[in-house]
Formats: C-alpha cells, structure tokens, sequence
C-alpha cells in the first residue's frame, strides 16, 4: 500500500503556503465521510458497487467527481497521444520504407545508426532538451499549458492554432520517443517481404518500380506496423505521464502525477482505469482492422 | 530466327564464404512455336535459367552471356527497360507455393494487374478478360475474388497460368508447374497446356525435374547438370537411348518410365567447391577417366540433332560379343546347340539380364562370356580387348561372374577368409596384410560381419543366404568393372533370395560396375534390370528396354514367357 494519508495533504501542495493543519476530529470526521476508516475488503466492494453504476467516485482534491476531474483533462492527452501516433507511424514508415530502398547504401547504414542511437534518450529527457532549447532559448514554443490563459480569440482558427502551438512540443516529443521502433520495424519487414516469392511474381509481371514497392511489398509489411501501432498507444499512455510533467501539459498524465502527490486515491483509480480501458479498446482495433488488411487472419 | 537465343549464359551466385556457379556456361535456342524442355535434378540450375531470362535473379548474381529476344539483347537491359518484354512478350508460370501469390490481394485482382497496366484496357475489360482466362484454365470465375490462400495447390497452379496468359506471351516459361501437384491435377494441367499449345501455338520452355511430364509435352530436351547442358535431343531418342550417363540415370531412376523395377538414384552428389574445373559428372560417373578430373567437356554434336557433352563420347561399351556359338556333344553323338549365333553387348555401369527357361542356354552363355568356356565360334571383346586371349579374370577390374550355387562353388573345407582370398592368392596379389585387409573390405561390402571369428568359420557352417554371399564378396575382392551374376538367387528362399538381390543391386548402383544377370525368374529380374534380353534355344529372341520388353513383348516366345507368370490367387486379374 502507498503510505500517506489525503487529508495531512489537502491544501499543502504549493511551497509557501500556509499549511492548515486539521483537527483531529476533523481528521476522523474527512476519514469517515470518504469511508476511508472502514476495512479494504468493504472499501473494494463498495468501490466496485459504484463503478458498476458509472460511479467513478469523488476526487478527494477537486472536490468534485473523478469522471468530471478526467473528462476535463483526458482530450489534452488524446490530442498529444494520437497527434503523436499518426506522426511518428508516418514518419517511421517513410524513414524506413526509404532505408530499405537504399539497403547496404551508405544512406542506410548513417540513418539505420542515428535512429538507433536516438532511441535511447528516454522521452522524458527528450522533452527537457527540446524544452530548454525551443522555449527557453529560442522562446518559439511556450513553457507550459495547453492554451493561452485567459486568451479571447477571434474565431475557431485562431484557437485551432494557439491549441495546436501548445502542444506542439509534447506531440513531438512523444513522436520522436516512438519513431524509431516504427523504422526499424518497417525497414525490417520491408526486406524480410522484398525476399518472397510474390515479389519476384509482382516484378516479373513488369508492373514497375513504384507498383511493385508500394501495391505489394509496403502494402505486406505495413501488417506488423499496424499491430505494432496498438501496443504503441499503450507505451504510450505511460509515458505520457512523464512527458505531460515535463511540459505541464493538462492532460490526464498531470492529473494522474499530482493525484498521486496528494495521494487523492479515487482520482488515481480513475485515471488508472481509463488507461487500462483505454489500452484494451485499442488492441481491440487493431485486431479489428487486422483482420479487414489480412484476409488471411479470422477474428 | 529463333525466339529465344542464348549464348553463353553464365550466373554465378555469390555469397560470403564461396560461389555458387548455379548456370555455368549454357546456350541454346527455342524456335517460334517450339517446346523445350529442360530437366535436371534439384539444384542444377533450371529456374536460374528462367529467372536469368526474366531478368530475376537476386542482387548477388555475377551473370555473364547473352540473352537475346527476337534478336534484341535483354540480358544487358536496365530493370525499367525490361519491363517492356516482361509478361507482354515473355511471361512465366512459377511453381506453386503458398507465397507465390500476393497473400493479400485477391487471385483475380492479380491476374487482371498485368493486363492493365501492359494493355492499356480498363479495369473493367480486363475483368471480363480474366473470367474468360479463368474459363481457359478450368477455373470458376467466381474464385476471381478468392485469396491464394483460399485455394488449392492445383486451383493456383492454374490461376498462375491463367495469370500468365494474361497479356498473350509469345514465350511462356513453365517452372516446375506440375511439381506439388497430385497424379490427376497432373494430368489436367498437362492436358491443358497440350490444349492451350495447340490452340494458340505457344512457344514454351519447360523446366522441371519430371521427365515424364517434360516428354510428353516437349518436341526436345535439354538435360542439364550442375549447370551445364549435358545432353539435348528429340525427346523420344533422348528417353529410349541415352547418351550422356547422367541422362541414363535419370531416365532409370523415373517410376513411368520403369514401372516394375526398384528405384535407385544416382549415387554420389554434385562437387562441391568452385576450385573444381572437370567434368561436373565425374564424381558420379562409372566411366570418368583421367581428362574427366581435369577438364569440362564441351557440347558436341552426336548426329540426329543429339549434342553430348561427354569426354568419352557418351555411355561406353565395356563388352561385345560377336556371332557366339557353341554346342555340346550328346551321348547318343548329336549336338545340342546350346548358344546359337548370339550379339549383345553391355555397357557402361547398366544391367543386362538374359532371361529364359531353363535349357535355353543362358548359363552356357555367361560361361563364354566370362572365358570359362571358349565358344566354337564368334569372339568377346572386353574394353576393346579379346576375352579369350586376355585372362580379365586373373585381375582388377575385370570380369568376375558369381555362380548359381553357392554349394559347389565355396567349398566347404575352406574357411571364410581362404575362400573370399583364394583369387588374390592364385593371382599373387598383395602381401598377406593386404589381402586381409582386402577380405575384410569386401565382406564388408556384402554386409556380412568381417571379425576374425567369421573369417575363420568353415563355409560348410554357414547357411545358403552367407554363402552366396562369400561367394559374392569373393568376386568383390577383385573390383570388377564387369559382373556375370548367373542364376545367383535360385538355389535360396525367398526372403534370403530378396536380400542378396537387394544387396547385389545396392553394389552396382554404389560401385557403378556392369552386370550380366542371368535368371529363369522374370518377376525378380524386373526389379534390378535395365535391359533384357530373352534367351529361347540358344538364341536371343528379343531384347530391349526391360519394361518395353515386359509390356510389349514383340516375340512369341516373351509373349508365353511372361503369360506363364503364376497369379496370385488374390490377384483378380491375370499375370499382369
């Protein structure tokens, strides 16, 4: 069990904060009123009671309900998750579509190098670089938040933009963290399928270059890509925890960091298990739609 | 103007730690309308040939030659430039494989690809055109929307030839296109591509390792071994008479072509190494002499539009025998004439069995052959060199025949190490360590056990089967480049008889000596024998292909000899 308690926190999050420190009776009075006083075992049950009535709880922090706490938050993360995702599986698959073209060139072997050399700064420390240099230095990028406070715009483009200024940064942090596992997949499975027998068939049939690349050979190795992609959304969802800190980006990953330092239990919950779900539902896709490109698999 | 010339052509794979001259040096020319085929065992270089034709070979191939299409090089042009010729001119029929399709898109979608993009037609043309292909080939149309994984071996077999007729080749490349395939898809396809041949006349070029579906497609054959063209000729004087030992051996060890006998392959394998510059054959050959180590003969023209490429001009003749005669004289003073104006000869590494009831004068036969007796008349030249004169007995590589029974011929004082030396011993041969040596080699040969505990049995102790067999291993000891085996199984039993067959048999294939085999049995002859010759009164009345004189039979007295077979009672069918 983490060890900490909600209430000795309550307000204490800031430094130089007047501490208000609580009675005891008020104490036991916070300990009674969230049920916290009763055994784990009840707890449990009553916890699993509610969310089976989509009862997620209340936020001991917020103060309101932990579904209204993750509703708020949880678009940010989709935004950067999936903004991430779409550019670094693009990315990935062009990189390593062009590597395995120029397979044994010198152009290869430099990128094959670099991508992997690049993937192993963690993400987090990716961010503080890119950070550093884009905001700090260069102020291009803002520090932190997903929008301008207080910002009144004109018009839906405007705020289009200032959405999209600010996650800039974290999208492409997560990006890079993800790219080079697209890249090495695809160039490796691009060459694994340029070997097979339906390419000599496609290239004897004199249909061309570019028909034989992209109808036959990318359409055949894009089918791990795309299991990949799933688990990747996964991956993810972890990492955008440390990756949202980094830039104080409001999504549920902050949320999920500062519920724990506030040790607000039914927020934690929560946020758990909407990555859980969410994780299952994308693996659930990516069969899905495995199953459309390969005629080959029955689900 | 031939369609297809290639002069020279040479691909050599190449990989880290050696070269793989998979097509070493190969020309040939297809005509307009012609069908080549072209057979070899697996690893010969037959589909380097095609893909080297298609411009298909891997990115590790060093080729050298030409290729030349309607007299335009295609063997130099660029991967773009070629794609000109490919499929519109020259399309290929891959052999069938799970992956030889793309997984996933659907058969019809690929069979239409070509058409759209060589014959500039809509989709929806080269759709109807594709249900008509599928028609040609035998397909429903409906399983245009299948995937190849949804098909069976012979479904895509044929949609890979409906997917090569799709642009109307000129030259259509068969690659092992009946390999995976069932005895009746087999057929179908083959009756299908006669269909097709003579509907369109396609010009074709055959590569398989199935000489029987090679032959009964193709007006000519090239046989190619370790990348070169070892032989090539009309089909039907390839199969019934082949020049090249490496082509004998193919044809002998293909079951149409010899329905009853034992199948045996050709020992031995291909030389490893690229350092090797003699003839590929000569490791495996029987009649490889010294220039055979050291260089690659080259194609020569053998007459009737044949070409071998054999320094010894092909199978060689290791035995003649000219106008033989002899009789014996009868108590009552009348003359038996017991071998009576009788030709054969033998060749290189084959089996020739001379069958015929007993009195026919087989025995006496293999007797003057084997210069026990002298004929009256007529001479037996023994590579090149008159039997009677010189004793090919008394040393190695000679003649040594093997006689009927194995009771009288080992005797039954002498232990088994005597009876096995006794001829190095008549013949002073090596020191008695090597003779030992030799005994223990050639007992080791017959499978039977060499400790001194078996050599020093007396031969009177040991059963019918061991003795035929010493008395075999006595022969061995002298390595003979010819065997007279007369009636060697007949005084056994039937398993102990099988077993000296099979081992008789397994010996000549591994050692690649001729053989005389005599015997009264036709059923067992049959197993082992390449030709036959059937003996009636001292004379040969027929002789020939073992399995033509069996389902042929062209003389009377075959005809009876074969007829006379005792059916089993469960076989409901007569003899046969």
């Amino acid at each position: 069990m983490m060890p900490g308690d909600p209430f000795l926190t309550t307000s204490a999050d800031e430094v130089g904060e007047e501490i208000i420190v609580m009675t005891e009776e008020q104490h036991l009075y916070y300990l009674n009123y969230y049920g916290l006083d009763r055994p784990l075992s009840e707890q449990f049950l009553v916890y699993v009671k509610n969310l089976m009535m989509g009862n997620l709880g209340r936020s001991i922090y917020y103060k309101m309900p932990v579904s209204d706490v993750i509703m708020l938050h949880l678009p940010w993360t989709i935004l950067i998750v999936v903004g991430a995702t779409v550019i670094s599986t693009i990315s990935g698959v062009v990189l390593g579509t062009l590597s395995a073209k120029n397979r044994k060139n010198r152009s290869d072997r430099i990128l094959m190098t670099g991508m992997i050399a690049f993937a192993e700064i963690p993400s987090f420390l990716l961010g503080l670089i890119l950070l550093l240099i884009f905001s700090v230095y260069l102020r291009l990028f803002p520090l932190a938040g997903a929008i301008t406070p207080f910002a009144n715009y004109n018009g839906l483009v405007e705020q289009l933009w200032d959405i999209l200024y600010h996650a800039f940064l974290p999208i492409v942090t997560l990006s890079l963290a993800q790219l080079t596992d697209v890249y090495l997949l695809t160039r490796n499975t691009l060459i694994t399928v340029t070997t097979k027998d339906y390419i000599r068939t496609a290239r004897a049939k004199g249909l061309g270059e570019k028909t034989v690349w992209i109808r036959h050979a990318l359409r055949n190795a894009l089918l791990p890509v795309v299991t990949r992609t799933g688990f990747m959304i996964g991956i993810m969802m972890g990492g955008v925890v440390l990756v949202e800190s980094v830039f104080s980006y409001p999504g549920i990953g902050m949320t999920l960091r500062s519920a724990v330092v506030c040790r607000d239990y039914p927020l934690i919950q929560g946020i758990l298990l909407v990555i859980a779900v969410s994780i299952l539902v994308c693996n659930l896709l990516v069969d899905k739609i495995y199953g459309k490109l390969d005629p080959r698999v029955v689900i | 103007m031939s369609l297809l010339k290639i002069n020279d052509l040479k691909c050599h794979y190449l990989t880290d730690s050696n070269t793989v001259r998979a097509v070493d040096g190969i020309s040939f020319e297809i005509e307009e309308g012609e069908i080549l085929g072209i057979v070899g065992e697996s690893g010969s270089g037959k589909t380097t040939v095609a893909f080297g034709i298609m411009g298909l070979l891997p990115e590790n191939t060093a080729s050298s030659g030409e290729i030349l299409y309607r007299d335009e090089v295609i063997s130099s042009l660029s991967e773009s430039e070629i794609d000109r010729f490919r499929w519109k001119d020259i399309a290929i029929v891959f052999q069938n494989g799970l992956e030889v399709m793309n997984p996933v898109m659907k058969v019809g979608v690929q069979v239409m690809e070509p058409m759209v993009r060589h014959l500039d037609i809509s989709p929806d043309k080269a759709r109807s055109k594709c249900t008509d292909l599928f028609r040609t080939v035998g397909l429903d149309p409906k399983w245009m929307d299948l995937y190849p994984h949804q098909l069976s071996g012979g479904m895509r077999q044929r949609a890979l030839i409906a997917m090569a007729l799709s642009c109307d080749p000129k030259l259509l490349i068969l690659d092992e296109v009946t390999s995976a395939l069932d005895a009746f898809t087999r057929k179908e396809i083959r009756d299908l591509l006669v269909g097709l041949q003579r509907k369109n006349g396609y010009t074709m070029l055959m590569i398989s390792h199935d000489i029987t579906f090679v032959s009964s497609l193709a007006a000519r054959i090239a046989v190619i071994y370790s990348g070169k063209i070892v032989e090539t000729g009309p089909v039907k004087d390839l199969l019934v008479s082949p020049l090249h030992p490496y082509t004998r051996g193919l044809v002998h060890s293909t079951p149409d072509i010899f329905v009853y006998k034992d199948l045996w392959g050709i020992p031995g394998d291909v030389p490893a190494g690229d350092e090797f510059r003699g003839c590929p054959f000569s490791p495996r050959c029987t009649q490889k002499i010294d220039i055979c180590k050291k260089a690659s003969p080259v194609l020569m023209p053998a007459g009737d539009g044949r070409e071998i490429a054999c320094h010894r001009g092909g199978i060689a003749g290791i035995l003649v025998a000219r106008n033989l005669s002899f009789s014996y004289r009868l108590p009552d003073g009348e003359y038996l004439q017991a071998v009576d104006n009788v030709n054969l000869e033998v060749r290189e590494g084959e089996v020739l069995a001379v069958v015929g009831q007993t009195g026919s004068g087989k025995s006496t036969l293999a007797h003057i052959l084997a210069n026990v007796i002298r004929p009256e008349c007529g001479e037996v030249l023994f590579m090149g060199g008159n039997v009677s004169g010189e004793n090919y007995g008394n040393r190695f590589n000679g003649i040594q025949i093997v006689f009927q029974d194995p009771f009288s011929s080992t005797s039954n004082r002498f232990t088994v190490f005597d009876a096995v030396k006794e001829p190095l011993y008549i013949n002073k041969i090596g020191s008695n360590g090597d003779r030992l040596q030799m005994v223990k080699n050639a007992l080791e040969l017959v499978r039977l056990p060499n400790n001194d505990n078996f050599l020093s049995k007396y031969c009177g102790e040991l059963s019918g089967g061991q003795r035929q067999r010493v008395a075999l291993a006595r022969a061995m000891v002298m390595e003979p480049k010819l065997l007279i085996a007369d009636e060697i199984t007949s005084a056994l039993d039937v398993s102990t008889s099988a077993n000296v067959l099979r081992l008789l048999k397994g010996l000549q294939n591994r050692r690649g000596f001729a053989m005389i085999y005599i015997s009264h049995d036709l059923s067992l002859t049959l197993k082992i024998a390449d030709r036959i010759a059937v003996m009636d009164s001292g004379k040969i009345v027929e002789m020939g292909n073992s399995h033509d004189v069996m389902l042929s039979p062209s003389d009377e007295y075959t005809k009876r000899l074969v007829g006379s077979r005792i059916g089993l009672c469960c076989h409901n069918h007569p003899a046969l």
